[in-house]
Protein backbone atom coordinates (compact mmCIF):
# COMPACT_ATOMS: atom_id res chain seq x y z
CA UNK A 1 0.00 0.00 0.00
CA UNK A 2 2.58 2.70 -1.46
CA UNK A 3 0.21 6.03 -1.09
CA UNK A 4 3.52 8.35 -2.21
CA UNK A 5 6.70 7.89 -3.04
CA UNK A 6 9.65 10.64 -3.57
CA UNK A 7 12.61 9.30 -5.79
CA UNK A 8 14.68 12.23 -6.46
CA UNK A 9 17.30 10.12 -8.73
CA UNK A 10 14.88 8.19 -10.57
CA UNK A 11 16.27 4.92 -9.25
CA UNK A 12 14.52 1.84 -11.20
CA UNK A 13 17.21 -0.73 -10.47
CA UNK A 14 18.94 -1.80 -7.15
CA UNK A 15 21.36 -4.39 -6.51
CA UNK A 16 21.03 -3.74 -2.45
CA UNK A 17 18.67 -2.19 -0.80
CA UNK A 18 19.34 -0.23 2.60
CA UNK A 19 15.20 -0.36 3.88
CA UNK A 20 14.34 1.90 7.29
CA UNK A 21 11.23 1.46 8.74
CA UNK A 22 9.72 5.10 10.44
CA UNK A 23 6.61 6.78 12.15
CA UNK A 24 7.99 10.10 13.50
CA UNK A 25 11.63 9.80 13.62
CA UNK A 26 12.84 13.13 12.48
CA UNK A 27 14.95 13.65 15.50
CA UNK A 28 16.97 10.10 14.92
CA UNK A 29 16.62 8.68 11.38
CA UNK A 30 19.38 11.25 10.14
CA UNK A 31 21.89 8.78 12.16
CA UNK A 32 21.24 5.41 10.77
CA UNK A 33 20.69 6.87 7.29
CA UNK A 34 24.09 8.32 7.37
CA UNK A 35 25.84 4.87 8.76
CA UNK A 36 23.66 2.93 6.23
CA UNK A 37 25.02 5.11 3.33
CA UNK A 38 28.78 5.00 4.27
CA UNK A 39 28.80 1.27 4.49
CA UNK A 40 26.85 0.81 1.54
CA UNK A 41 29.58 2.75 -0.29
CA UNK A 42 32.57 1.10 1.76
CA UNK A 43 31.73 -2.51 1.25
CA UNK A 44 29.42 -2.45 -1.83
CA UNK A 45 31.05 0.37 -3.64
CA UNK A 46 30.99 -1.96 -6.87
CA UNK A 47 26.95 -2.45 -6.34
CA UNK A 48 24.22 -0.62 -7.29
CA UNK A 49 22.33 0.73 -3.92
CA UNK A 50 19.46 2.67 -2.56
CA UNK A 51 18.89 3.43 1.03
CA UNK A 52 14.42 3.21 1.22
CA UNK A 53 13.01 4.72 3.82
CA UNK A 54 9.18 3.20 4.52
CA UNK A 55 7.54 5.31 6.56
CA UNK A 56 4.26 5.58 7.91
CA UNK A 57 3.18 9.43 6.56
CA UNK A 58 4.64 10.93 9.89
CA UNK A 59 3.41 14.11 11.10
CA UNK A 60 7.08 15.31 12.56
CA UNK A 61 9.20 15.99 8.89
CA UNK A 62 10.98 12.43 8.77
CA UNK A 63 10.60 12.45 5.23
CA UNK A 64 12.80 15.52 4.74
CA UNK A 65 15.12 14.87 7.60
CA UNK A 66 15.79 11.40 5.73
CA UNK A 67 15.90 12.77 2.31
CA UNK A 68 17.93 16.07 3.84
CA UNK A 69 20.50 13.41 5.32
CA UNK A 70 23.61 13.97 2.99
CA UNK A 71 24.50 10.31 1.71
CA UNK A 72 26.54 9.08 -1.07
CA UNK A 73 24.35 6.71 -2.47
CA UNK A 74 20.35 7.40 -3.21
CA UNK A 75 17.89 7.72 -1.40
CA UNK A 76 13.74 6.99 -2.01
CA UNK A 77 11.05 7.86 0.17
CA UNK A 78 7.97 5.56 0.57
CA UNK A 79 4.76 6.31 2.66
CA UNK A 80 1.59 4.64 3.43
CA UNK A 81 -1.43 6.39 3.32
CA UNK A 82 -2.34 9.15 6.06
CA UNK A 83 -3.49 7.03 9.45
CA UNK A 84 -2.28 3.67 7.90
CA UNK A 85 0.05 2.86 10.30
CA UNK A 86 1.89 0.00 10.99
CA UNK A 87 5.91 -1.46 11.19
CA UNK A 88 4.51 -4.70 8.59
CA UNK A 89 2.70 -2.57 6.84
CA UNK A 90 6.68 -0.69 5.90
CA UNK A 91 7.81 -3.65 5.78
CA UNK A 92 5.56 -4.60 2.81
CA UNK A 93 5.74 -1.49 1.08
CA UNK A 94 9.36 -2.43 1.26
CA UNK A 95 8.85 -6.28 0.11
CA UNK A 96 6.95 -5.11 -2.76
CA UNK A 97 9.43 -1.74 -3.25
CA UNK A 98 12.21 -4.53 -3.19
CA UNK A 99 10.86 -6.71 -5.81
CA UNK A 100 9.98 -3.51 -8.03
CA UNK A 101 13.47 -2.75 -8.26
CA UNK A 102 14.73 -5.98 -8.80
CA UNK A 103 17.01 -6.10 -5.77
CA UNK A 104 19.31 -9.05 -4.89
CA UNK A 105 20.30 -8.22 -0.83
CA UNK A 106 17.54 -6.02 1.01
CA UNK A 107 19.31 -4.99 4.90
CA UNK A 108 16.54 -3.60 7.32
CA UNK A 109 18.09 -1.32 10.24
CA UNK A 110 15.42 0.53 12.83
CA UNK A 111 15.37 4.00 13.23
CA UNK A 112 16.59 4.82 16.28
CA UNK A 113 19.40 2.64 16.03
CA UNK A 114 22.13 5.14 17.88
CA UNK A 115 24.78 2.25 17.72
CA UNK A 116 24.55 1.20 13.83
CA UNK A 117 28.17 1.32 12.26
CA UNK A 118 28.90 1.42 8.67
CA UNK A 119 30.18 -2.40 9.51
CA UNK A 120 26.72 -3.22 10.31
CA UNK A 121 25.55 -3.22 6.75
CA UNK A 122 28.80 -5.23 5.82
CA UNK A 123 27.65 -7.84 8.11
CA UNK A 124 23.84 -7.98 7.28
CA UNK A 125 24.09 -7.82 3.88
CA UNK A 126 27.55 -9.62 2.34
CA UNK A 127 26.32 -13.27 3.73
CA UNK A 128 23.34 -12.80 1.46
CA UNK A 129 25.86 -12.46 -1.66
CA UNK A 130 27.61 -15.69 -0.47
CA UNK A 131 24.01 -17.76 -0.31
CA UNK A 132 22.57 -16.60 2.88
CA UNK A 133 18.92 -16.08 2.66
CA UNK A 134 18.17 -14.93 6.15
CA UNK A 135 20.35 -12.63 8.09
CA UNK A 136 19.79 -11.95 11.84
CA UNK A 137 22.54 -10.12 13.75
CA UNK A 138 24.54 -11.44 17.25
CA UNK A 139 24.81 -8.89 19.12
CA UNK A 140 25.12 -7.55 23.00
CA UNK A 141 22.54 -6.20 24.71
CA UNK A 142 21.96 -5.45 28.53
CA UNK A 143 20.04 -8.18 30.19
CA UNK A 144 16.93 -6.28 31.08
CA UNK A 145 16.59 -5.07 27.00
CA UNK A 146 14.84 -6.94 24.96
CA UNK A 147 12.52 -9.33 27.65
CA UNK A 148 9.81 -10.17 24.68
CA UNK A 149 12.86 -11.94 23.24
CA UNK A 150 14.47 -13.32 26.37
CA UNK A 151 11.49 -14.79 28.00
CA UNK A 152 8.91 -15.32 24.86
CA UNK A 153 10.23 -15.32 21.48
CA UNK A 154 13.41 -16.94 21.39
CA UNK A 155 12.48 -19.92 24.24
CA UNK A 156 9.69 -20.47 21.87
CA UNK A 157 11.42 -20.22 18.54
CA UNK A 158 14.06 -22.68 19.30
CA UNK A 159 11.80 -24.93 21.28
CA UNK A 160 8.80 -24.86 18.38
CA UNK A 161 11.63 -25.12 15.38
CA UNK A 162 14.78 -26.55 16.63
CA UNK A 163 16.64 -23.45 15.49
CA UNK A 164 18.64 -21.01 17.94
CA UNK A 165 18.03 -17.95 16.42
CA UNK A 166 19.16 -15.83 19.51
CA UNK A 167 17.91 -12.53 18.44
CA UNK A 168 14.82 -13.29 16.28
CA UNK A 169 12.61 -9.87 16.90
CA UNK A 170 15.88 -7.95 16.89
CA UNK A 171 14.57 -5.23 14.30
CA UNK A 172 17.42 -5.29 12.10
CA UNK A 173 17.62 -8.17 9.21
CA UNK A 174 18.99 -9.05 5.93
CA UNK A 175 17.29 -11.08 3.31
CA UNK A 176 17.72 -12.26 -0.02
CA UNK A 177 15.39 -10.64 -3.21
CA UNK A 178 14.22 -14.29 -3.44
CA UNK A 179 13.05 -14.32 0.24
CA UNK A 180 11.53 -10.79 -0.14
CA UNK A 181 9.36 -12.32 -2.95
CA UNK A 182 8.02 -15.51 -0.81
CA UNK A 183 7.42 -12.83 1.72
CA UNK A 184 5.63 -10.72 -0.52
CA UNK A 185 3.27 -13.93 -1.88
CA UNK A 186 3.14 -15.59 1.58
CA UNK A 187 -0.43 -15.74 2.99
CA UNK A 188 0.03 -16.25 6.36
CA UNK A 189 -0.61 -12.37 6.99
CA UNK A 190 -2.63 -10.98 9.97
CA UNK A 191 -3.67 -7.23 11.81
CA UNK A 192 -0.47 -8.45 14.16
CA UNK A 193 2.08 -9.09 11.60
CA UNK A 194 1.14 -5.46 10.12
CA UNK A 195 2.38 -4.26 13.57
CA UNK A 196 5.05 -5.53 15.47
CA UNK A 197 4.80 -9.02 14.55
CA UNK A 198 6.55 -8.63 11.48
CA UNK A 199 10.04 -9.45 12.99
CA UNK A 200 8.74 -12.75 14.42
CA UNK A 201 6.80 -13.18 11.37
CA UNK A 202 9.87 -13.16 8.99
CA UNK A 203 12.62 -15.31 11.18
CA UNK A 204 9.56 -18.05 11.23
CA UNK A 205 8.76 -18.05 7.70
CA UNK A 206 12.60 -17.74 7.18
CA UNK A 207 13.27 -20.67 9.68
CA UNK A 208 9.86 -23.05 8.15
CA UNK A 209 10.66 -22.30 4.57
CA UNK A 210 14.07 -24.01 5.25
CA UNK A 211 15.68 -20.68 3.55
CA UNK A 212 19.62 -20.59 4.47
CA UNK A 213 19.94 -18.65 7.58
CA UNK A 214 22.92 -17.24 9.60
CA UNK A 215 23.75 -15.08 12.49
CA UNK A 216 26.22 -11.90 12.06
CA UNK A 217 27.91 -10.70 14.87
CA UNK A 218 27.63 -6.85 15.30
CA UNK A 219 30.47 -4.98 16.17
CA UNK A 220 28.84 -3.04 19.07
CA UNK A 221 25.96 -3.67 21.39
CA UNK A 222 22.49 -2.82 20.18
CA UNK A 223 21.66 0.99 21.75
CA UNK A 224 18.36 2.32 21.08
CA UNK A 225 14.86 3.82 22.82
CA UNK A 226 14.79 1.03 25.63
CA UNK A 227 11.58 0.56 27.44
CA UNK A 228 10.59 -0.70 31.16
CA UNK A 229 8.18 -3.98 30.46
CA UNK A 230 6.19 -2.84 33.24
CA UNK A 231 5.54 0.64 31.86
CA UNK A 232 5.61 0.35 28.43
CA UNK A 233 4.97 -2.63 27.15
CA UNK A 234 1.87 -1.30 24.87
CA UNK A 235 0.87 -3.81 22.16
CA UNK A 236 3.88 -4.93 21.28
CA UNK A 237 3.49 -7.59 23.74
CA UNK A 238 -0.03 -8.54 22.24
CA UNK A 239 1.03 -8.43 18.26
CA UNK A 240 4.41 -10.67 18.94
CA UNK A 241 2.95 -12.71 20.99
CA UNK A 242 -0.53 -13.28 18.97
CA UNK A 243 2.25 -13.38 15.65
CA UNK A 244 3.86 -17.12 17.81
CA UNK A 245 0.83 -18.16 18.32
CA UNK A 246 -0.84 -17.83 15.36
CA UNK A 247 2.23 -19.18 13.63
CA UNK A 248 1.80 -22.30 15.58
CA UNK A 249 -1.33 -23.16 14.39
CA UNK A 250 0.10 -22.59 10.79
CA UNK A 251 3.23 -25.31 11.23
CA UNK A 252 1.87 -27.21 13.50
CA UNK A 253 2.81 -30.06 11.57
CA UNK A 254 6.14 -28.87 11.23
CA UNK A 255 7.07 -28.31 14.71
CA UNK A 256 5.34 -31.26 15.69
CA UNK A 257 8.46 -33.10 13.94
CA UNK A 258 11.08 -31.25 15.68
CA UNK A 259 13.54 -32.38 18.23
CA UNK A 260 15.63 -30.40 20.18
CA UNK A 261 17.46 -27.77 18.28
CA UNK A 262 20.74 -27.48 16.53
CA UNK A 263 23.00 -24.00 16.37
CA UNK A 264 22.34 -21.58 13.49
CA UNK A 265 25.32 -20.69 11.12
CA UNK A 266 27.58 -17.79 12.20
CA UNK A 267 29.26 -15.09 9.85
CA UNK A 268 31.71 -12.90 10.94
CA UNK A 269 33.33 -15.02 13.76
CA UNK A 270 33.97 -13.25 17.14
CA UNK A 271 32.95 -9.73 18.99
CA UNK A 272 36.76 -8.43 19.74
CA UNK A 273 36.34 -6.04 22.97
CA UNK A 274 32.80 -5.62 23.76
CA UNK A 275 31.23 -2.30 24.50
CA UNK A 276 28.86 -2.33 27.29
CA UNK A 277 25.64 -1.54 26.79
CA UNK A 278 23.67 1.27 27.94
CA UNK A 279 22.09 -0.22 31.51
CA UNK A 280 18.42 -0.32 31.32
CA UNK A 281 16.45 0.25 34.71
CA UNK A 282 13.49 -1.66 35.52
CA UNK A 283 10.43 -0.68 37.89
CA UNK A 284 10.58 -4.12 39.82
CA UNK A 285 7.55 -3.40 42.40
CA UNK A 286 5.32 -1.90 39.66
CA UNK A 287 6.00 -5.57 37.96
CA UNK A 288 4.93 -7.60 41.22
CA UNK A 289 2.23 -5.37 41.49
CA UNK A 290 0.83 -5.78 38.02
CA UNK A 291 1.19 -9.47 38.78
CA UNK A 292 -0.48 -9.69 41.81
CA UNK A 293 -3.27 -7.58 40.36
CA UNK A 294 -3.97 -9.98 37.66
CA UNK A 295 -5.30 -12.30 40.22
CA UNK A 296 -8.39 -10.19 40.32
CA UNK A 297 -8.56 -9.03 37.10
CA UNK A 298 -8.07 -12.44 35.52
CA UNK A 299 -9.47 -14.79 38.16
CA UNK A 300 -12.50 -15.75 35.77
CA UNK A 301 -10.07 -16.11 32.89
CA UNK A 302 -7.15 -17.98 33.90
CA UNK A 303 -8.59 -20.90 34.93
CA UNK A 304 -10.14 -21.49 30.93
CA UNK A 305 -6.72 -21.18 29.84
CA UNK A 306 -4.28 -22.80 32.51
CA UNK A 307 -3.92 -26.73 33.35
CA UNK A 308 -5.33 -27.27 36.71
CA UNK A 309 -1.74 -28.40 37.94
CA UNK A 310 -0.18 -25.45 36.63
CA UNK A 311 -2.81 -22.80 38.01
CA UNK A 312 -2.38 -24.81 41.48
CA UNK A 313 1.38 -23.86 40.86
CA UNK A 314 0.46 -20.00 40.53
CA UNK A 315 -1.46 -19.64 43.24
CA UNK A 316 1.61 -21.16 45.54
CA UNK A 317 3.24 -18.28 43.88
CA UNK A 318 1.45 -15.81 45.08
CA UNK A 319 1.69 -16.75 48.32
CA UNK A 320 5.42 -16.26 48.12
CA UNK A 321 6.24 -13.06 49.66
CA UNK A 322 7.93 -10.46 47.28
CA UNK A 323 11.65 -11.18 48.81
CA UNK A 324 11.45 -14.62 47.79
CA UNK A 325 9.03 -14.50 44.67
CA UNK A 326 10.23 -17.38 41.76
CA UNK A 327 8.22 -18.31 38.96
CA UNK A 328 9.92 -21.52 37.65
CA UNK A 329 10.42 -22.08 34.39
CA UNK A 330 9.45 -25.70 33.89
CA UNK A 331 5.82 -24.04 34.94
CA UNK A 332 6.33 -20.74 32.62
CA UNK A 333 6.78 -22.94 29.50
CA UNK A 334 4.00 -25.24 30.60
CA UNK A 335 1.95 -21.93 31.06
CA UNK A 336 2.86 -20.55 28.05
CA UNK A 337 2.09 -23.71 26.30
CA UNK A 338 -1.22 -23.79 27.89
CA UNK A 339 -2.03 -19.82 26.37
CA UNK A 340 -0.66 -21.10 22.66
CA UNK A 341 -3.45 -24.10 23.05
CA UNK A 342 -6.42 -21.56 23.88
CA UNK A 343 -5.53 -19.04 21.11
CA UNK A 344 -5.60 -22.31 18.86
CA UNK A 345 -8.73 -23.08 20.38
CA UNK A 346 -11.05 -20.09 21.22
CA UNK A 347 -10.44 -18.15 17.93
CA UNK A 348 -12.66 -15.66 19.29
CA UNK A 349 -11.48 -15.12 22.35
CA UNK A 350 -7.69 -13.66 21.02
CA UNK A 351 -7.89 -11.31 22.39
CA UNK A 352 -8.62 -11.87 25.94
CA UNK A 353 -6.00 -14.79 25.85
CA UNK A 354 -3.05 -12.68 25.45
CA UNK A 355 -4.45 -10.02 27.83
CA UNK A 356 -4.35 -12.18 30.50
CA UNK A 357 -0.99 -13.73 29.64
CA UNK A 358 0.31 -10.03 30.23
CA UNK A 359 0.50 -10.40 34.32
CA UNK A 360 1.99 -13.31 34.18
CA UNK A 361 4.57 -12.03 31.22
CA UNK A 362 5.52 -9.43 33.91
CA UNK A 363 6.30 -11.85 37.03
CA UNK A 364 8.10 -13.92 34.84
CA UNK A 365 9.97 -10.90 33.73
CA UNK A 366 10.35 -9.94 37.71
CA UNK A 367 11.75 -13.03 38.22
CA UNK A 368 14.24 -12.83 35.37
CA UNK A 369 15.58 -9.95 36.79
CA UNK A 370 16.12 -10.50 40.27
CA UNK A 371 18.03 -13.88 39.13
CA UNK A 372 19.95 -12.20 36.69
CA UNK A 373 20.71 -8.85 39.32
CA UNK A 374 24.84 -10.22 39.77
CA UNK A 375 25.08 -11.87 36.63
CA UNK A 376 27.33 -10.16 33.87
CA UNK A 377 26.12 -10.12 30.51
CA UNK A 378 27.46 -13.54 29.26
CA UNK A 379 26.24 -15.36 32.67
CA UNK A 380 23.23 -13.98 31.53
CA UNK A 381 23.44 -15.47 28.70
CA UNK A 382 23.98 -19.33 30.41
CA UNK A 383 21.33 -18.57 32.07
CA UNK A 384 18.71 -17.65 29.36
CA UNK A 385 20.76 -20.99 27.65
CA UNK A 386 19.34 -23.19 30.28
CA UNK A 387 15.89 -21.64 30.31
CA UNK A 388 15.84 -22.53 26.69
CA UNK A 389 16.66 -26.29 27.87
CA UNK A 390 13.58 -26.21 30.29
CA UNK A 391 11.31 -24.99 27.39
CA UNK A 392 13.03 -28.05 25.59
CA UNK A 393 12.52 -30.66 27.47
CA UNK A 394 9.04 -29.04 28.30
CA UNK A 395 7.66 -29.65 24.69
CA UNK A 396 6.21 -33.06 24.94
CA UNK A 397 3.83 -31.43 27.20
CA UNK A 398 2.66 -29.08 24.28
CA UNK A 399 2.84 -32.26 21.79
CA UNK A 400 0.01 -33.86 24.30
CA UNK A 401 -2.01 -31.30 24.91
CA UNK A 402 -2.33 -29.36 21.40
CA UNK B 1 25.52 -47.07 16.33
CA UNK B 2 26.93 -43.85 15.91
CA UNK B 3 30.55 -43.19 15.54
CA UNK B 4 31.99 -40.37 17.94
CA UNK B 5 35.51 -38.80 17.31
CA UNK B 6 36.95 -37.63 20.54
CA UNK B 7 39.46 -34.79 19.97
CA UNK B 8 41.46 -34.00 23.30
CA UNK B 9 45.02 -33.89 23.93
CA UNK B 10 44.75 -35.16 27.51
CA UNK B 11 45.63 -39.13 27.49
CA UNK B 12 42.92 -39.73 30.62
CA UNK B 13 40.03 -37.76 29.57
CA UNK B 14 40.30 -39.65 25.84
CA UNK B 15 40.80 -42.99 27.93
CA UNK B 16 37.88 -42.12 29.94
CA UNK B 17 35.90 -41.26 27.31
CA UNK B 18 36.59 -44.02 25.27
CA UNK B 19 35.94 -46.66 27.62
CA UNK B 20 32.46 -45.17 28.67
CA UNK B 21 30.94 -44.27 25.33
CA UNK B 22 32.32 -47.91 24.42
CA UNK B 23 30.26 -49.22 26.40
CA UNK B 24 27.11 -47.39 25.56
CA UNK B 25 27.84 -48.81 22.89
CA UNK B 26 29.37 -45.70 20.25
CA UNK B 27 31.83 -46.77 17.82
CA UNK B 28 34.88 -44.45 18.77
CA UNK B 29 37.55 -42.74 17.34
CA UNK B 30 40.22 -40.62 19.17
CA UNK B 31 42.39 -38.38 18.06
CA UNK B 32 45.12 -35.79 20.39
CA UNK B 33 45.41 -32.69 17.94
CA UNK B 34 43.38 -30.30 16.03
CA UNK B 35 45.98 -30.95 13.16
CA UNK B 36 44.64 -32.11 9.99
CA UNK B 37 41.54 -32.23 11.65
CA UNK B 38 39.29 -31.62 8.66
CA UNK B 39 41.08 -34.52 6.69
CA UNK B 40 40.48 -36.44 9.53
CA UNK B 41 36.71 -35.98 9.64
CA UNK B 42 36.12 -36.43 6.03
CA UNK B 43 38.12 -39.91 6.46
CA UNK B 44 36.52 -41.07 8.92
CA UNK B 45 32.98 -39.68 8.79
CA UNK B 46 31.93 -39.48 12.21
CA UNK B 47 28.23 -38.80 13.37
CA UNK B 48 29.47 -36.55 16.46
CA UNK B 49 32.80 -34.55 17.41
CA UNK B 50 33.72 -33.96 20.73
CA UNK B 51 36.40 -31.10 21.17
CA UNK B 52 38.41 -30.04 23.50
CA UNK B 53 38.59 -26.00 23.33
CA UNK B 54 42.35 -25.86 24.71
CA UNK B 55 44.61 -28.00 22.45
CA UNK B 56 48.61 -27.31 22.04
CA UNK B 57 48.80 -24.88 19.07
CA UNK B 58 44.74 -25.00 18.09
CA UNK B 59 41.79 -23.18 19.21
CA UNK B 60 38.80 -25.56 19.68
CA UNK B 61 36.61 -22.58 18.92
CA UNK B 62 38.58 -21.81 15.62
CA UNK B 63 38.56 -25.38 14.54
CA UNK B 64 34.79 -25.68 15.55
CA UNK B 65 34.40 -22.94 13.04
CA UNK B 66 36.22 -24.76 10.43
CA UNK B 67 33.96 -27.55 11.19
CA UNK B 68 31.25 -25.93 10.96
CA UNK B 69 32.54 -23.99 7.45
CA UNK B 70 33.39 -27.46 6.44
CA UNK B 71 30.17 -29.61 7.70
CA UNK B 72 27.66 -27.83 8.69
CA UNK B 73 25.19 -30.13 10.23
CA UNK B 74 27.95 -32.56 11.77
CA UNK B 75 27.51 -32.03 15.61
CA UNK B 76 29.80 -30.53 18.04
CA UNK B 77 30.37 -30.55 21.34
CA UNK B 78 32.98 -28.59 23.18
CA UNK B 79 34.31 -30.04 26.55
CA UNK B 80 36.98 -28.21 28.03
CA UNK B 81 38.30 -27.96 32.21
CA UNK B 82 37.45 -23.65 31.96
CA UNK B 83 33.93 -22.76 32.61
CA UNK B 84 35.51 -19.48 31.04
CA UNK B 85 35.35 -19.92 27.48
CA UNK B 86 31.56 -20.13 27.71
CA UNK B 87 31.87 -16.43 27.65
CA UNK B 88 33.38 -16.36 24.10
CA UNK B 89 30.60 -16.17 21.62
CA UNK B 90 32.22 -18.02 19.63
CA UNK B 91 30.99 -21.05 21.81
CA UNK B 92 27.46 -20.41 20.79
CA UNK B 93 28.41 -22.32 17.31
CA UNK B 94 28.55 -25.60 19.20
CA UNK B 95 25.53 -27.99 19.47
CA UNK B 96 26.41 -28.55 23.41
CA UNK B 97 29.01 -27.16 25.59
CA UNK B 98 30.15 -29.56 28.65
CA UNK B 99 32.50 -28.86 31.67
CA UNK B 100 35.41 -31.81 31.55
CA UNK B 101 33.86 -34.55 34.38
CA UNK B 102 34.74 -37.71 35.81
CA UNK B 103 31.05 -38.12 36.00
CA UNK B 104 30.00 -38.35 32.58
CA UNK B 105 26.29 -38.24 32.52
CA UNK B 106 25.60 -34.42 31.48
CA UNK B 107 27.97 -35.63 28.34
CA UNK B 108 25.82 -38.52 27.96
CA UNK B 109 22.87 -36.83 27.83
CA UNK B 110 24.01 -33.98 25.30
CA UNK B 111 25.63 -36.54 22.88
CA UNK B 112 21.86 -38.44 23.14
CA UNK B 113 20.42 -35.28 22.77
CA UNK B 114 22.51 -34.26 19.93
CA UNK B 115 21.94 -37.07 17.97
CA UNK B 116 18.63 -37.35 18.40
CA UNK B 117 17.99 -34.07 16.84
CA UNK B 118 15.53 -33.53 13.85
CA UNK B 119 14.71 -29.80 12.54
CA UNK B 120 13.05 -28.36 9.39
Amino acid sequence: MIEYEENPDGINRAEIVVGIPSFNEASSIGYPTKQAGEGLVKFFGNKLSVIINCDNCSTDNTKDAFLETPTPVPKIYISTPPGVHGKGINFRNLFYKACELKAEAIIVVDADLKSITPQWIQRLGEPLLRDFDYVIPLYVRHKYDGTITNNIAYPLTRALYGRRVRQPIGGEFGFSGKLSETFLKDGFWDESVSHFGIDIWMTTIAINKAASICQSFMDRPKIHRTKDPGLQLGPMFREVTGTIFSLMITFADIWKEVRWSKPTAIFGFGLGEVERPPSVTIDEENLFKKFMKGFNSCKETWPTIIDENNYGKLLEIRDIDYNHFDFPTHLWARILFDFAIAFKNRPSDRTLILDALIPLYLAKTLCFVKKSRRMSIRQVEEFIENECMVFEETKPYLLQRW
Amino acid sequence: MAKILIVDDEEHIRLLYSEELLEEGYEVCVTDTGYELIDRIEREKPDLVILDIKLPEYSGLDLLQDIRNKFYNLPVILSTAYDVFKEDLKSVAADYYVTKSFDLTELKKRIAMALETKTP
